[in-house]
Parts: C-alpha cells; structure tokens; sequence
C-alpha cells in the first residue's frame, strides 16, 4: 500500500513538472521593444522619429559620401593617398568604388528605417494618440525620406523606390524606376510633410517650412529635368510658391553671423531648417566622424585620432572667392597661417599650417566643452538645408528661363545672403552669378555637385563646360600667395561626359540583383 | 507569472532532494544465502581471467588472478558473470557450491549498447543510422576537445578544424549541410544534458562551449545520422545528434588510473615569406617604376641580412600537458565514477593558451528494489587566452615586412618608421602579445539528476533534471603603445561577464516486454527546454599606466557599460516511439515529437517530427543461416521528417533598441526587418543501410545510402544593398530577415569497413577504413528564383567583390569570379584578346598609366563580348570536399601496439587570401616569395625605340602570373579569379602512436596493475598542393565556406605519455 502510494505520488510530481505555462513560449525580448509594443503614446512616436535625423542609419553616407561626392566630383577638394576619393577626382570611377558604395547604401539605410517607422505608426499607433500628433510623425518620417530619394535622384538618376521594405522578402529583385518617377516621390513625400508638418517645433526638429523650402529646391531641379536648354514653367512656378512662401512668410530669417553657424554652440538655430542631430559618446558607425576623416590635423581631433584623409581645397573652389569674401572662405578653409582662436583654445588657438578644410572641424572636447565628445562623435549638427539656400533657390527660380534678372525679390534675397557674407550685393543675377554664389555658400556642404546636375538636366553642354575648365591642382599658400604644384593634383583627369552626371550602381547589388542593368521601368 | 515558475523550479527540486534522502537508506537483506566459491576461465584458451565481476542481489564478488571468486547466495538466484571483452553470462545456482564457468570471448559490435534518444538498445536490434566510437579509439588522437577525435573515424560525418587556437571549435556536418543559417552543427548531449553547439564567434575568438567536455571520460560516443534515429530528439535534431556517455562505475573494486601526457607543438607549414633582400630587390625594382618610394638604405640589397622573419617571431615550440586521475567501482548497490583533469595547452602563437580543470562525479544507486537514482556531473574551470585571435595577429605577422625589427635595441618594440609612399603602419603583432589582454575565463557546472521507478518488470518511469550552468568573464586591456608609427595614444580597458543557464525537465515512459515471438518497446514522455542568459559590460579608457589594468583605475568620464537580461529560447515537447520487434528478424521503429518553440510567431509556433524504420536481419533467414561465412547481414530503411527551428527569437516582430540620439537624448530606431511569416524548415531523409561481418567476424562494415531533402530553408536573406538590411557588418543597416527561402537537397552514401586483418595470441592486426561522400544542390531560392543567388562579398582585395555564390541548381557557397588566362606579354595580346572595359562598357585604353599594360592579368571573355566585365565571371568550384577518407591501421605485437591514422579530403577548392594581398607587388606590406617573379616588362629596342611607342615592349618572363610593376591598378588584376581558389584536396597523417604495455609479471613485482607508455604525432604530415597554411578550413557560415583569411594552423604535436591503473 505504502509502494503505491509512493509511486501515485511520483507519477503526480511528474505531470507538475511537466505541465508548461499558457506563456512558456511566449518570450519577448528583455533587451529591446517589440514594435507591437510600442507606439503607444506621442512621446513614444517622439521616440522612433528622433532616430531618423542622426545615428547609424544616416552614419555611411553621412561620413563617407555626402563631401566626396558633392565637392570632389564637383572639383571643391582633393584627398591624396585614398584610391576611392581619387576615382571621384579624376573620374575614373568603378562601380566597385566604396564610397559610391557607401553613399547607396547609406541613402537606402536611411529610407528602410523610414518604411519601417511609417509601418510601425501605420499598424501599431494607439487609438488614443491624436491624429495630428500621428500625422505629424508620419510627415517628419516622409520628409527624410523625401530627402534620401532626392539625393539618390540626383546622385544616381534612375533608381529602385522602395515604399515598403517588407515586401521585399517575397520581391527582393527590383528594377530601377525611371528618374522622374523619383522625383514624383519625392514631392508627393515632401508635399505631405509640408502639409502635416507644424509651423514650428523644438529646435533640430524639421518643420512645415523645412519642408515647402525643401520642395522648392526639388521643384527647382525637375523643372530641368528632359529639357533642352530651357526649364518648365509651371515647376519653375512651383518652386517659386514653396520658397517664397519660406522667404516670405517663415518668419524666420538668416542668423548673423556666417562663421558660427559651423560651431558647434550655435548647432539649430533657426536658419537650419534641417540639420542631421549627432550624440557625443556614441561608438564608432554611430556618430558624426566628419573632422575626424577629414580634419587637416590630427591634433584638431578629440585624443588626436583623426585627420586620416585630410580635405585640401582646389584652386578652382579658392579662385571662386573674391578677395573681400574673408568670412565665408575662413570659415569654410583654412589657408597656411590662419588662425583659429576656437580650436586648440587650451593652447593659445591653431594656426593653420597648410590649406585644409575648416567647415565641420569643430575641435576637441575641451574646445568645445563636451566631456563626452570622442573623435568618432563630434556634436556638430551639420545643415542638410539651410534658409540661405532657399534664398538663392528661390532666386534661381525666379530667374528662371531669363539669361538675366533685376527682378528686386529675387536681388534682394540673394543680396541678404551676400550681406551677411560681407561681401558687396550684386546689381544683376544671371545663372553664373547664382551658381558661384551656391558654391561659396554651400561649399563643403555637400551641395556643388547637385548644383551642376540640376544645370545639367536643360543644359548639359554648359555643365560639361564647367567641369571640363576647371584647374583642379590644390595648391600651396604663403603671405597672401597661391602657388600651384608642378604636375597636376591626382595625375590625369579625364574629361567629363554626359555619363558623368550619374554615379555607377554599385557593383555588389549590380551582382545581387542582375534586374539593376535593365532599361528603368516606370513607378506609377 | 514570476511567481508561479519559482513554484515551478521548487517542485522541480523536490523529487532531486527525495532521491538523496532515500540515498543514506542502506538496505542489507539477509537470507539463507551459502558460500559459493568458483572460477571463470576463457572458453577457447581456458585460461583464467581476472578481474570478472560476479554478481547476484546484493552482492558481488571479483576474480582474483587464479580467476577464483566466492560470494554468498542461494539456490535459484542467477549469477550474472560480466568483463570488458566477453559476453556476460547468466548462471543459475544449483545445489551445488562449487562452480567452473567459461566465457566466451566478444565477437563483433552486436552486443554493444547503443544509445538511442531517451533509450538503449544491442547494437543488433538497431533500426536507425548510427555510428559509434569508444572513448578508446577517441583518445587515440590525443584530442584537445572531443570533437577533434572524431575526424575521420565516422562514416558520413565531416569534420573540419575551424582553428588551430587551443580550445578552438570544430565545425561537423552529418550528411551533408540542411541548412544556411549558418549553424549546421548537431545537436550535442552529454549525459542527457544538451551543450547549446558553438555559434559563430565572428572575429573568431569566441569560445567554444564544447572544450569544457575532457575527453578522456568519455566512455562512447553515438553519432545519430538519419531521421529514424534523430526524430525523437525533435526539432533541434535535423543536422543529427551526437550523443556522449561519460564513463560510469561498475561493480569493481575501487579502480585507480592516471593517464597523462606531456607534448610539443610546433607549426607544420611556414609560408614563404620574402627576406630582407628580397623585400628590398622588389621594392628597389618597383621604386625605379613608380619614380618614389624609393628607399636609400635598401641601395645594396646584398649587403642587407635576411631581416626579422615575423613568422619565427610569432610561433613558438609550445609545450602541452594532460593528466587525468579517475577512481570508479562500486558495489551492487552503489557504483561511482569520480575523475579529476588538468589539462594545460599553450598555443604554437603567442599570446593564446588553454587550461581545463575539471572534476566530474557520476553516481548511481539502486536505492530499492523499485527505484534507482544517480547524476552525472562536471565542474570545469577554463582559463582561455585568445589575444592571438582577437588581435589577429597571425595575418599580422605575414603583412610585417622584414626590414622592420621585432625589438628595438633600447627594448622598445619595433614598427613601421617611414610611411612615405603608401605604407601602412601596421602594429608590431609580437608587441600586440605582449602586452595586450584579452582573456576569458569560464566556471561551468553540467550535469543531471535523475530517477527511475520500476512500476511493473515492463513499465518504468524516468525522470531527469539536467542543467548547464556557464559563468564567464571576459576582460581586455589595451595600453597606450607606439611601434614606430603605428600609435595608439589611448589605453582602453574592457570587463565583461555573462552567464547562461540552459536547463531541461524531462519525464518519460517505458514499456518493454517480450513475448513468445516478438518484443514490444514503447516510449511516451514529455520535454520542456529552456535557455536564459544575462550579462554586463563594463569599458573605460584613459589609464594613468598600463600596469593598473582595473577597469576603475580609467578615466571616470569614459565609463561606458551594457547589460542584457536575456531570455533565449523556450522549447515544448511531446514524443512517443514504438520499436517491435518479430523473431528477432524483422524490426520496426515508429517515432513522432511534436515541439512548440518560442522563435516563431504564435501562428507557426507547433510542429510535428515522425520518422518510421524498418530493419530485416537477413542472416537469421533460413536461406542464409547455412552460409557460414556471413556472421551477421541486417537490411533497414528509414524515412522520416525533422523540424529545424534554429533562429533567434524574436525576428517575426521589428525590434526597437534605445540610442543616444543628438535630438533628444534617446530614440528608438528599429534593428530588424520582421518577417511575420517565418516558419519551421522542413528536412525530409530516407536513408538505406546494410550492416555485415563476414569471415568469421573478421570483416564487418556498414553502408548507408541517404538522401535528404530541405524545403522552406530557413535564412537571413541576403538582399541588395538597397534593401536597407545586412547580414554583415554595414553600420545603420537593419538585420536581414530570416526567411524560408527555398529547398536543397544531400545525396551521399558512406562506407565504414573493419578488418581484422590478422589475429593470433600475440600479434593482431586491425585496418579501419571510412569514406563519406555527399553532393549538394540547391534546388529552389523562392521567390527570387533564377536571379538570386545569396552572394556574399570581401574586401580583401581593396574593393567590394563578390567572391561566392549560391544558385538554383549548383551546391551551397560556390566560388565565383573571372578566369585567369595569362598575362599580357606582348603586343599583339593586346589586339587579340579581350581588355577589361568600365561600367558603360568601354575597354580601357592600353597605356601604362590609367590603363592596361604589359604585366597586367587577362581574363577570359566567357561570354564572347570581346570585353572583360561582370559577365565573365563564373562558377570556380565548391568549397566542400567531394569525399571524405578516413584510414587506420592497428598493429598490436605482444606488448607493443602500433597505430597510423591519416584523414583526407577530396574535390574541394580554397579561396587563399593571403595570395591576394602577399602575391601582388602592388601591395605596401609583406610578400611571398613568388613576387619575385613580377612581370619582367622590357623594352624591345632600348636604344633607338620609342619609350611611348607601345609596341616596343614585351615581358621577359610570359609565363609568370604576378602582375608587373606598375602604380596603376585599372586592370583591376586583383579581381576575384581562379588564381585565388586553390585545389584544397589533402592527405592528412592525423595520427602516428607507438605503445608499450608492460607485462603482467613486471607489474606485479612493483605492485601495479597495468601501465602503457606511447609517444605519438599528431598532424604528422600533409600532402597537400595547396599553398596556404593548412588546407582544413572548417567554417560556421555555408556561404562562406573554405574562406582562409589566415587562420591559426594546426601545430604539429609531438607526445609522449603513460596510462596507468594502480589496481584492478
């Protein structure tokens, strides 16, 4: 009896330990959040899309592509000892070329993350949260993304559009889609935004007017694009209601002062109307690592890791300046013997001691009084668009298909920018005027390139004329003296085409995806 | 919820701690047992054996030398007569008190238990596929791990070294490779408990949780390889099992043994470097071309000395020891196993080693008459050094040029001084050794309790608690150093420590009875697994020295740390088996397991394994029993279906991590692309065998016959670049998918075969022979069909390539790139064969800068285009072997024993990464001494030529495959190509052991029982035409398989040892 007892009670203990939990299988992650759990409130949505305007998803482009492509296939700078940056240079790109490869991938980084916040919003957003609240992430998660496109119509012309990531598990293999299919997405994301977007929001946060200034410079490029010699009207027109409507009616104005807005104190003010957001402390592949790429000198780089491909400028970009135009050519490069009380402060301030590049070269952590500042996290927000660019733009516009313009608008918006530069304003705009006017201003911000595609969409002759005479030789400098080398910068350059306005498709997905060499298809 | 699992693991407990209580219960029954007294003696030679246990309820007697025994028992009890090599047999006590018994001497495996899954059977009642090998055989390597005893020995089983680091992992696949997610390894149990396999490591200094097991308490290991056999153990079983049983006691007399060995390791293969004159004669020529980068102090090279051979700096003659104590025996009650190991491996490169310290304790007590309790347990302590790894130093030290010292005469450690041209400045790998840290340390307890109730002599009941309990800590120390340019201004100092927790509950039902004709087996039980981890990091840099290493000793502001609560994977499961069995001639096995597992959605969450075998023992057919050469014929088929479900969790659902963010402190930005439809991979297997011994049991072997067939293969996807995703490292990308994309199928056969090929009383010589083959095809990619291939791309020649691919119709992870077809040497190659063109398709000129010249590589224009591009790639062949050989020969004279091993591989291809970089003149660090021979580009007519005139050069040596001299690279002649992949077929002497077993006599005089001494070489010699290191490059990740980034080699080991037993 007692034996059966023992043994009823071991059969007992065995089905108790046996039976599992309803939730056994059930484990969420203890580490991060499941999309389904989040959402849930505006703080939340505040959350997913503050991660869109710094960080590891805009990391590759950010440091490897945006200044090589948009300055040193424009002829801005040089880079010696670094074969990618040379094949920009010189032209001789390769579909094998990295930094090609960075920037593509970069850019598509960038959109994945978007589809997946608009997913998230789309499927898991709480009934409770307010439609504009939901409206209003949904459009700043359609701004950057309208950006990313933007920049890979301009940089690559036709290319696959992904709206949905997800749906390329079942259809990985997709076809490019024809270049003014792009920039249809891009308005449609961008005219979204500019419509759910507030008039204002904290600083760093892009804006109704970040975007209707943002569609303006998109308008202003497609009005070229398939055109012969002249631009389309009603897209000029376009351009010219979205950033005037900026100009105008934004209430927001140029800061001062030209030389602080790239110090890293005065990161957001108001005329950024979208700048990426950078942490200080973050791990390398997470941070803006720009001076320390780039920087002229190590010891201009928190703990002196840094300055590994140090930008020079050209003497084409040097030449650009007028000798009056002091504030914006310090500010963007330093010539031998510059001085710069802000950087190196603890040690009395650098002096340059060659040409090098300045904009994005912020210092050290001390210079800029941030413990947490690493060589890989400078807490520089650098501008993607500024009001000044607008200004121009909206300039541009309304010169529009005229060879000349005294139009007061247009001259007085332009001239603001040149004021503020210190520089004399200009009696009269032509399309030279305001393209050189852009590439001082914008100079190492990534935008030169994109200026010359744009005139290369209605007038690729005069596009080819530019980068076919330009003088490309970085140069030395002494006592006010530029002096050129004896054999030219980066060897032989070859001269452009009208295949030189789109970069190659990397190669890796060219090998991936075989659909990449087809004919674009159309989207819509 | 909480609350209610710590209910759950109390209870759990109970029945653990109501089996030690009942374990101080002592019961002696007493009866009207007499003296019995006898002696055993060999059937054949009728000699005494010594040493034989007796035994009947309750007591047990041992033989003494005269082979004489006495035990008390009574009339009607049955003897029960076992010893290692003999059949045990059964003896009824008569009337009589005096008992002559013979045994019979073991013929052939038949007998032989094998494990089964939650089972055992005679190996001659086995339905499934499954090999055996004892801990004899395993030690015969002197293996590190056990794993790396098993190279060669298995039929159907390849086994590859991953890493010559001590300690370092394995990679084994079980017919053929079911899977890409990476993971082909089987699942491991030892003891019941099951060892999570390793995963892999990435840099490749990961540990790996299988060294832990000491090899040389290993009783068997049963290798599980078809469905029939694996389906019980359900969905983490589709690669096969591969089952360790540890060496328990048995009814003896306490047992002592040692068994130690001392070794020497050195480094089989140097791969030739240049010397110092060499290095300057190259760079002197190449100086000349490119008009800078010339170095005055290399003007004379003859005048310069051979310079620092890295290669010698690095590797040493390293020194390894083992020693392992055990004591086992036991009464008929209670038997023991207790077994103690040091076991100490420097590595053959600096700055990594190995030490083991191990105690495993295995008990079982038949507690009553219907319960029998026991466990299995091992303590470990490993104490790991994996500098060598971490800082790679071996592809380190082939990049260190000869001009560069080791040490600097003021005893600072050398570096590259003068990076004028493009020089790199690589650090001193010698110095990185020396004073870099990167230990592991590792405390891990495993092991089970288990009971077992006897309800009925058919019906019993197991239950079993088995855990693995890992507690590892891991730090790294970086100091401030500066080996001439290359500097690191900034100490750094990492801490970190994890522990992971893997416990099983298993409860299950036997039924085992036999009537008249036939036997009935059956199983149901139930499973629950479950894995936790948890783990903290600490870092911080800025260190006032680099003599204080503790992390609190850095810079305060630099702090960072990390932490996870991890919850792994939670399994489920059902199973039932049923093996029947008719006259002992026809066996039929049914199994079915339904598993639930926490990786997939709710949706996709159960699944159904099942798998059914037939086996027929033709040799007990009448027709056959009258052949008396054929000793035992068995025919079985199987057919069944596994489930594999070896993801991580959470990938159907976007997982959002917290990152500092420059906006507002934090934001959440998503890591995955979810999959919401991930499901189980299915793998269907039909395998048929025929098993024999022939002549006497002179001859035995075992062929298998199988194909497996996978649908819904599970797999991160690799999709373009612009899918936003990766499965690599591409910062701001998010982790690809796992996806079921597609089918592949295995077909292979296996064959082991032993033969005794001569045995009399003193001399016994025994062959082994395995061979494996497997073919492997990918049958279907999903929806990316034809246009997908899974490629995965280096940057080790400088730019992205894609170097494999894997497509419909052709294996796993075949190379792919351009064919090599000759360099262009002279003019009129430029006119007839095809030139490399750029992306629109436009050949590049012939002119030496941004050009092609004379010394650049030509390529075959497959497509017939007349350029080189993208199109001409193709397939290079396949990294995996197409037969794998395993060969031993056994010779046994009187005392001496003698035993050769060699394993081989045949049919694969290697890509050799080192020839990429070390081959290529162009390159700024070390080269081979093959770069000697660079393209000779000459001038037809130095004198009145025209220097610009293209067609007034040649190449002196035209038959040479280096690339001239030339600081232009638009040939782009370090493309992926066939002059990479490298014939990776080898022969291996694994193994050469000469032994000497005292005889008995002499043992006597000095009071021992038995003592061997042996000296063996491990990795004695490989014939191979590959240039590498070493041909055997394992590798975790399919699709990257047979990739040599410059791995650790395999040293080779000289040893020398003793196995001792100090009593019977």
């Amino acid at each position: 009896m007692k034996l059966i007892n023992k043994i009823a009670g071991l059969i007992l203990l065995a089905f108790a330990i046996g039976g599992c939990g309803k939730n056994y299988l059930s484990r969420p992650s203890n580490s991060q959040i499941s999309s389904n759990n989040f959402y849930k409130s505006t703080s939340d949505l505040r959350l997913a899309t503050a991660s869109l305007y710094g960080g590891a998803n805009w990391w590759q482009w950010h440091t490897y592509a945006f200044i090589p492509i948009g300055d040193a296939l424009s002829g801005n700078t040089y880079v010696g000892y670094y074969g990618d940056f040379d094949e920009l240079f010189t032209r001789t790109i390769t579909s094998q070329n990295s930094i090609v490869s960075y920037g593509w991938t970069g850019l598509y980084n960038v959109i994945a993350q978007c589809n997946l916040t608009i997913n998230g919003i789309n499927q898991y957003a709480a009934d409770s949260i307010p439609a504009a609240s939901i409206n209003a992430a949904l459009a700043e998660t359609r701004f950057i993304r309208g950006v990313a496109y933007y920049y890979l119509a301009l940089d690559w012309g036709a290319v696959p559009i992904i709206a949905d990531n997800t749906k390329l598990i079942q259809q990985p293999l997709l076809n490019r889609n024809i270049v003014s299919d792009v920039y249809k997405f891009v308005t449609t994301d961008l005219t979204y935004a500019a419509q759910n977007l507030p008039v204002s929001d904290v600083a760093g946060r892009v804006n109704t007017w970040s975007a209707q200034g943002m569609l303006g410079k998109v308008y202003l490029t497609l009005a070229g694009l398939g055109q012969n010699g002249t631009r389309s009207q009603p897209l000029l027109d376009s351009a010219i209601k979205y950033a005037g409507n900026v100009c105008q009616n934004s209430g927001i104005s140029l800061y001062p002062s030209y030389y602080d807005l790239f110090r890293a104190q005065y990161n957001n003010v108001p005329e950024d109307l979208f700048a990426l957001q950078w942490a200080a402390g973050v791990t390398w592949g997470n941070g803006n690592q720009l001076q320390q790429y780039y920087a002229p000198s190590g010891n201009l780089v928190p703990a002196g890791q840094g300055g590994w491909n140090p930008l020079q400028p050209t003497y084409d970009l040097y030449q650009s300046y007028t000798w009056k135009d002091t504030v914006r050519r310090k500010a963007t490069m330093m010539l031998t013997g510059d001085y710069y009380p802000e950087l190196e402060a603890a040690s009395g301030g650098y002096t340059a001691g060659g040409t090098g590049l300045k904009k994005h070269v912020i210092g050290t952590a001390q210079d800029n009084n941030s413990p947490a500042m690493t060589a890989q996290s400078s807490i520089e927000d650098d501008a993607m668009l500024r009001l000044s660019d607008v200004y121009l733009v909206y300039a541009e516009a309304i010169l529009g298909n005229n060879a000349t313009t005294t139009d007061a608008v247009a001259l007085n918006y332009f001239n603001m920018v040149r004021q503020r530069a210190g520089v004399d304003p200009a009696p009269m705009l032509t399309i030279d005027t305001i393209m050189n006017e852009r590439r001082i201003e914008l100079a190492f911000e990534g935008q030169y390139w994109d200026d010359i595609v744009r005139l290369s969409y209605y007038d690729p002759a005069k596009a080819l004329y530019i980068l076919n005479n330009q003088n490309r030789d970085v140069f030395t400098y002494s006592n006010g003296v530029a002096t050129l080398p004896t054999s030219p910068t980066g060897g032989t350059i070859v001269p452009a085409t009208i295949y030189s306005f789109a970069l190659p498709i990397p190669a890796a997905d060219l090998a991936s995806d075989p659909n990449l060499a087809n004919p674009p298809v159309a989207y819509y | 919820m909480k609350k209610k699992k710590r209910i759950n693991v109390a209870s759990r407990l109970l029945p653990v701690l109501f089996v030690f209580l009942l374990l101080s219960l002592q019961i002696f029954a007493q009866s009207d047992a007499r003296k019995i007294t006898g002696r055993i003696t060999d059937t054949k030679t009728g000699l005494a054996i010594p040493g034989a246990t007796i035994t009947v309820k309750g007591h047990n007697a041992i033989t003494d030398s005269a082979g004489k025994f006495t035990i008390m028992a009574q009339t009607g009890e049955t003897l029960v007569i076992t010893h290692v090599g003999y059949n045990t047999s059964d003896i009824k006590v008569g009337n009589g008190n005096t008992l002559n018994i013979e045994l019979d001497i073991r013929s052939g495996t038949l007998d032989d238990i094998v494990v089964i899954g939650y089972g055992k059977v005679k190996r001659k009642d086995l339905t499934g596929d499954i090999s055996s090998i004892s801990g004899n055989e395993l030690l015969k390597t002197q293996p590190t791990t056990f794993e790396q005893g098993l190279q060669g020995k298995v039929a159907g089983v390849i086994v590859q070294q991953i890493s010559g680091q001590p300690g370092g992992a394995v990679s084994i696949q079980i017919h053929g490779i079911s899977s890409i997610t990476g993971s082909n390894s089987p699942l491991y149990v030892i003891d019941g408990v099951i060892i999570p396999p390793p995963s892999d490591p990435g840099d490749g200094s990961g540990s790996n949780p299988l060294n832990s097991i000491n090899p040389s308490e290993i009783e068997t290991i049963d290798i599980l390889k078809d469905a029939s056999a694996t389906a019980i153990y359900g969905s983490q079983a589709t690669n096969g099992v591969v089952v360790i049983t540890t060496r328990r006691g048995s009814i003896s007399a306490p047992q002592i043994s040692y068994d130690g060995y001392l070794a020497n390791q050195q480094l089989a293969k140097k791969l030739p470097t240049v010397n110092l004159q060499q290095f300057a004669t190259v760079l002197n020529a190449r100086g000349a071309v490119w008009g800078f980068d010339i170095r005055p102090q290399f003007a004379n090279p003859q005048y310069l000395g051979t310079g620092t051979d890295w290669q010698k700096a690095l590797f040493r003659n390293a020194p390894t020891e083992n020693n392992t104590v055990a004591v086992s025996g036991g009464d008929a009650r209670t038997q023991y196993m207790f077994s103690t190991t040091y076991f100490d491996q420097e590595g053959i490169a600096l700055g990594s080693d190995f030490k083991r310290y191990s105690v495993r304790l295995n008990l079982d007590n038949k507690t009553t008459n219907w319960l029998k309790i026991g466990t299995s347990l091992q303590l470990v302590h490993i104490d790991e050094s994996v500098n060598a790894t971490a800082s790679n130093v071996i592809q380190t030290a082939l990049s260190m040029t000869p001009d560069i010292s080791v040490k600097n005469p003021d005893g600072s450690y050398g570096g590259v001084t003068n990076t004028a041209g493009w020089v790199n400045a690589i650090a001193n790998p010698v110095g990185l050794t020396a004073i870099n840290t990167d230990e592991k340390h590792r405390n891990q307890v495993f092991g089970n309790v288990y009971a077992e109730v006897q309800f009925t002599k058919d019906l019993s009941l197991r239950n079993e608690l088995s855990g693995n309990f890992d507690f590892n800590t891991n730090n790294t120390f970086t100091p401030a150093y500066a080996f001439g340019k290359d500097v690191n201004s900034i100490s750094t100092a990492s801490y970190s420590y994890g522990q992971n927790f893997y416990t099983v509950v298993r409860n299950y039902l036997t039924y085992n009875h036999h009537f008249t004709n036939y036997t009935l087996n059956a199983l149901l039980g139930q499973e629950a697994q479950l894995s936790t981890f948890q783990n903290v990091a600490a870092g911080r840099s800025n260190f006032p020295s680099n003599d204080v290493q503790s992390i609190s000793s850095g810079d305060a502001t630099t702090a960072t740390n990390s932490g996870t609560f991890g919850t792994g994977t939670a399994i489920e499961s059902y199973f039932a088996r049923i093996n029947f069995t008719w006259n002992d001639k026809y066996l039929l096995t049914g199994n079915i397991r339904r598993d639930g597992s926490s990786v997939f959605p709710a949706n996709n969450r159960w699944a159904t394994d099942y798998s059914g075998a037939f086996s027929w023992r033709l040799s007990d057919e009448e027709f056959l029993k009258s052949v008396k050469e054929i000793n035992e014929l068995k025919l079985r088929v199987s057919y069944g279906l596994t489930n594999n479900q070896n993801i991580p969790g959470n990938t159907y659902t976007a997982q959002l991590t917290t990152a500092a963010n420059g906006l507002s402190g934090n934001a959440q930005y998503q890591t995955n692309l979810p999959n919401p439809n991930v499901t189980w991979e299915q793998t269907n297997t039909g395998n048929v065998g025929l098993d024999g011994t022939f002549f006497n049991w002179k001859l035995n072997f075992s062929f298998n016959l199988y194909n497996r067939l996978t649908n819904g293969l599970l797999l991160q996807l690799p999709l373009p670049l612009y899918s936003g995703t990766t499965t690599g490292y591409s910062p701001g990308a998010l982790n690809a998918p796992y996806v079921n994309i597609g089918s592949m199928s295995n077909k292979g056969f296996d064959l082991h075969i032993g033969i005794t090929g001569f045995s009399n009383k003193t001399f016994i010589w025994k062959t082994d022979f395995t061979i494996s083959h497997n073919a492997n095809k990918v049958l279907s990619l999903g929806s990316g069909g034809n246009n997908a291939n899974l490629s995965e791309t280096s940057g080790i020649s400088g730019q992205t390539d894609v170097w494999e691919k894997t497509v419909v119709g052709q294996p796993i992870g075949e190379f792919y790139g351009y064919i090599y077809d000759g360099i262009f040497a002279k003019a009129s190659d430029f006119r007839t064969h095809a030139l490399s063109a750029n992306s629109a398709g436009i050949p590049y000129p012939v002119q030496q800068s941004g050009g092609i010249w004379y010394g650049d590589r030509k390529y075959k224009d497959i497509n017939g285009d007349g350029i080189i591009d993208s199109r001409d790639e193709t397939f290079l062949g396949s990294p995996i072997p197409k037969v794998q050989l395993g060969f031993g020969n056994s010779i046994t004279f009187k005392g001496l024993d003698f035993y050769i091993f060699f394993s081989s591989n045949i049919g694969n291809k290697i890509l050799n990464t080192l020839s990429v970089t070390q081959n290529n003149p162009q390159n700024n660090t070390n080269y081979f001494t093959s770069v000697l021979n660079y393209a000779n580009v000459a001038e037809i007519n130095p004198e009145n030529g025209n220097a610009s005139d293209v067609n007034n050069y040649y190449v002196t040596n035209p038959k040479t495959d280096i690339v001239g001299l030339r600081n232009d690279n638009t040939n782009y002649n370090t493309r992926p190509s066939n002059l990479y992949i490298e014939n990776g077929t080898y022969l291996k002497c694994k193994n050469i052991t000469l032994g000497y077993t005292f005889p008995e006599d002499v043992m006597k005089k000095a009071h021992l029982h038995t003592l061997r001494v042996y000296m063996s070489v491990v990795n004695a010699f490989t014939i191979t035409k590959y240039t590498g290191m070493d041909p055997e490059i394992g590798s975790w990740n399919p699709l990257q398989a047979g990739w040599d980034y410059g791995y650790y080699p395999q040293p080779r080991m000289m040893t020398a040892g003793l196995n001792l037993k100090l009593s019977k």
